[in-house]
């Protein structure tokens, strides 16, 4: 593991500053942030998720160099990761005690990945026992976002709720911010892409002003600029359509021949869909052998002839039918 | 001695929110589990979502039931939708399914060992994420040790791979979209085709030289785990992974054994759902999930678990690989904690030559889709495996809409909590007895835990509100 180090993680920011917009003074600011042992702690709190994103963050862990970056840097050397239930080695008493030690100094940053839910006293969800009382996530995320440095919501269930919250919302989830009234950053997704995550952690480390859309988006994530235009919504990146690109085929009328084409009759959220996904999802590196194929594969939804479903947004999932031609609320 | 009353809360390493009650006592001269309580401390209510809604959306809002075994609820989801539908998948479409599938169970064994198993038995770099540890007995020396530690690294690129070889044709994982209600969304092409055998090549490698050796290595050293952590003995299998278009047979049979005996029939109609001890009415005790209804009561006298406690023919049943190893008749050495480790890593080895397999049997352009159509009133089962055991979803149609829907979860099966009769859910079975050296550090209790690979996200949403 030592073999890791913070140049590395920097050398990681490197490879993606391209792709996340990082200049090379932030690069500086970042090796001197990383440089500073008082540098904040992180702390990955889990509410109403299913560990998702969790699992996304890890699928940008790479050794080899190239369009896929690595986080285990930031795993290990670049971030101080003291509380992550899925991750981390100690359970029970010593990860607690770890974690209110850190809590009560108040130099770190707090991730929280999922809705909180707040029916039954917030019972549905207890993160941890403390000398024997148990302590719900709502409780919890109260407490530490008071004293927390900044707040990252790590997906669509921690930025607005997302699909516990949805329909009847049986547990009575909201988002953070709906329940402390505090400001925070809201890398939504369904999951949430680890790009963005690691992009706003690294904003966090460098002290760098982060600017946010009306939903506590960073701008700079879920916008594009092509061909000198500002664009958000998927649809208007997207090479399926034809007023992108001159060469799409026509709309697809059904699932059974729809290969390559817009997908806005199958229920294609693209048009009402602020985002950046186009390729953005789990890129291939050529394998380790490549022959008979050497090219880099970048993923996302359409690609594979799946509509959009609209996940980044606060309206997801909405009571409409995923597979209808929709129409976002009011 | 007095008995020890201990709860490890957060159990870690696992998907989702777990608490283990236990007490220690010394029976015999050795000090061990004397009772155990195991405590889900999530619900979000995933089923009462889903109602009202179009049955095409239930694989897009069950995967999200689970961020580790997303493609699980979206194979079993759609496998209830082509019942209800009527539609045979063609070739190309069930074989592409059961390929995303399987590259999501070799992410999930892979990252079971290293990840979230490995620290119960060695000792991590001396920084957070993996201080501070529970103390332990530490029978790996330093040269081994740094072997594992070595692969744990290629394990986080190896399981990195797996799910990109599945969002080849599923997408993006976690969380695919490419399930759907008649088939799959993506076309194979035979670029992609090349590059997944490529990279699955990758994975094979690992397996043989990593993450089996390793295994036995693990084993060999922690033998004394092949008599602890035994529990009931029965184990489950609902079968997974479709080898022809009509489903009638699978890679995986369905069967399940009683006691560590021979391999019985499986008949889904003999589930029920017991609510005795979790924070549910005991009004819905003991139905059938494609009626069971589930009513939210908390506090309740009696109620310890978020989690209810299914019941097959009113025994207690395990399940996960090593029951699907048992039933399929390729390893039958034993049922303990390391068994269950051990079996984990055959079934990677062997799904993945079968994977192989199934590359060669489509080709560029095959068709993947067959229209769906809604029948209007419905009702469907859809039965499969997830990495970690047995997964069923339950769905009943009316006027076009889910009417019902009910989801039993490996996790749900194998920590569920007591049940009416007292008998204990099987990973309280299996943590009774376990001989705890430091109660300040249970460490043998959460080698167990982890045996089973808990996956509490799965299993907490499992409630119909009201």
């Amino acid at each position: 593991m030592s073999t890791i180090t913070r140049r590395d993680f920097l050398k990681y920011c490197g490879f993606s500053a391209a792709a996340i917009a990082l200049t090379s003074s932030k690069l500086g600011f970042l090796a001197e942030a990383l440089a500073n042992p008082s540098a904040p702690s992180v702390i990955w709190l889990h509410g109403s998720s299913c560990t998702g994103c969790s699992v996304s963050l890890l699928n940008r862990i790479a050794d080899a160099a190239g369009p896929a970056p690595t986080i285990k840097e930031v795993l290990t050397d670049a971030i101080n990761l003291v509380y992550h239930a899925t991750l981390m080695t100690p359970a029970g008493d010593p990860a607690v005690a770890e974690l209110r030690r850190v809590y009560d100094g108040g130099n770190y940053i707090l991730v929280l990945e999922g809705g909180v839910p707040t029916a039954f006293g917030g019972a549905p969800c207890i993160v941890y026992s403390l000398h024997g009382e148990e302590t719900t996530y709502q409780r919890a995320v109260q407490e530490m976002s008071a004293k927390a440095l900044a707040v990252v919501c790590v997906g669509t269930c921690a930025s607005f709720g997302g699909i516990p919250a949805s329909g009847s919302n049986p547990t009575g989830v909201v988002g953070v911010g709906q329940l402390t009234g505090r400001a925070t950053i809201n890398i939504s997704g369904c999951p949430a892409n680890p790009d963005w995550v690691v992009w706003a952690i690294v904003q966090l480390l460098t002290g760098t002003p982060v600017d946010l859309d009306a939903d506590g988006r960073p701008t700079a994530l879920y916008t594009e600029t092509i061909h000198g235009a500002s664009k958000q919504l998927v649809h208007d990146k997207c090479p399926r359509n034809p007023y992108v690109n001159a060469l799409a085929p026509a709309e697809a009328a059904a699932f059974s021949d729809c290969d390559g084409k817009c997908l806005i009759q199958l229920g294609c959220r693209g048009p009402s869909t602020k985002s950046r996904c186009n390729g953005c999802w789990n890129i291939l590196a050529p394998p380790s052998n490549p022959d008979p194929v050497d090219r880099w594969q970048n993923n996302w939804c359409i690609g594979v002839n799946a509509p959009c479903h609209g996940c980044v947004e606060k309206t997801f999932p909405g009571p409409e039918s995923f597979y209808e031609p929709y129409s976002p609320p009011g | 001695m007095p008995v020890i009353a201990i709860a490890v809360d957060p159990v870690t390493r696992i998907e989702g929110h777990l608490k283990a009650e236990i007490e220690v006592d010394t029976i015999g001269g050795v000090q061990q589990v004397s009772h155990v309580r195991m405590v889900g401390t999530l619900f979000r209510g995933f089923e009462k979502l889903l109602e009202g809604r179009d049955p095409r959306d239930a694989p897009i809002l069950t995967s999200r039931i689970c961020g580790v075994c997303p493609t699980s609820h979206a194979e079993v989801a759609v496998l209830a939708l082509d019942q209800a539908g009527g539609v045979e998948v063609p070739a190309a479409g069930r074989i592409l399914r059961n390929l995303v599938h399987g590259a999501c169970f070799l992410e999930s064994h892979i990252l079971h060992f290293y990840l979230l198993s490995l620290p119960d038995y060695i000792k991590g770099p001396a920084m957070p994420p993996w201080t501070p540890g529970f103390e332990m007995d530490r029978r790996v020396d330093q040269a081994t040790t740094d072997v594992f530690m070595a692969h744990y690294l290629q394990a986080i690129n190896v399981r990195r791979k797996c799910h990109e070889m599945g969002a080849l044709f599923g997408g993006k994982l976690p969380h695919t979209p490419a399930y759907i209600a008649g088939g799959f969304t993506a076309v194979p092409s035979s670029a992609n085709l090349a590059t997944f055998a490529a990279h699955l090549d990758d994975v094979i490698a690992f397996i043989e030289t990593c993450y089996l050796p390793d295994a036995e290595r693990l084993a060999s050293l922690y033998s004394d785990y092949f008599r602890i952590g035994r529990g009931h003995g029965n184990l489950l299998c609902y079968g997974a992974f479709e080898l022809n278009d009509s489903g009638s047979s699978k890679l995986f049979p369905a069967g399940r054994v009683l006691n560590g005996g021979g391999v019985q029939a499986m008949d889904a109609a003999a589930i029920t759902e017991d609510a005795t001890h979790s924070w549910y009415t005991d009004a819905s005790n003991n139905q059938h999930p494609s009626v069971g209804d589930t009513v939210p009561q908390y506090p309740k006298d009696g109620g310890y678990s978020w989690l209810k406690a299914p019941r097959y023919g009113g025994v207690p049943y395990e399940c996960g690989p090593l029951a699907r190893m048992w039933s399929k008749g390729e390893y039958t050495n034993g049922i303990s904690a390391m068994d269950r480790i051990r079996a984990r890593a055959y079934e990677a080895r062997l799904l993945a030559a079968e994977m192989k397999n199934w590359l060669g049997e489509i080709g560029n352009g095959d068709t993947v889709y067959a229209p769906w159509t809604n029948p209007g009133t419905a009702t469907a089962a859809g039965l499969s495996e997830a990495p970690r055991g047995a997964l069923g979803h339950w769905i009943g149609i009316e006027a076009g809409k889910i009417s019902h829907y009910q989801v039993i979860t490996p996790t749900c099966w194998t920590i569920s909590p007591r049940d009416g009769a007292g008998q204990l859910g099987p990973l309280e079975q299996a943590l009774m007895g376990t001989p705890i050296a430091n109660v300040h550090h249970p460490v043998e209790a959460l080698r167990v835990i982890h045996s089973v690979d808990p996956c509490l996200d799965c299993a907490t949403h499992v409630v119909k509100a009201k």
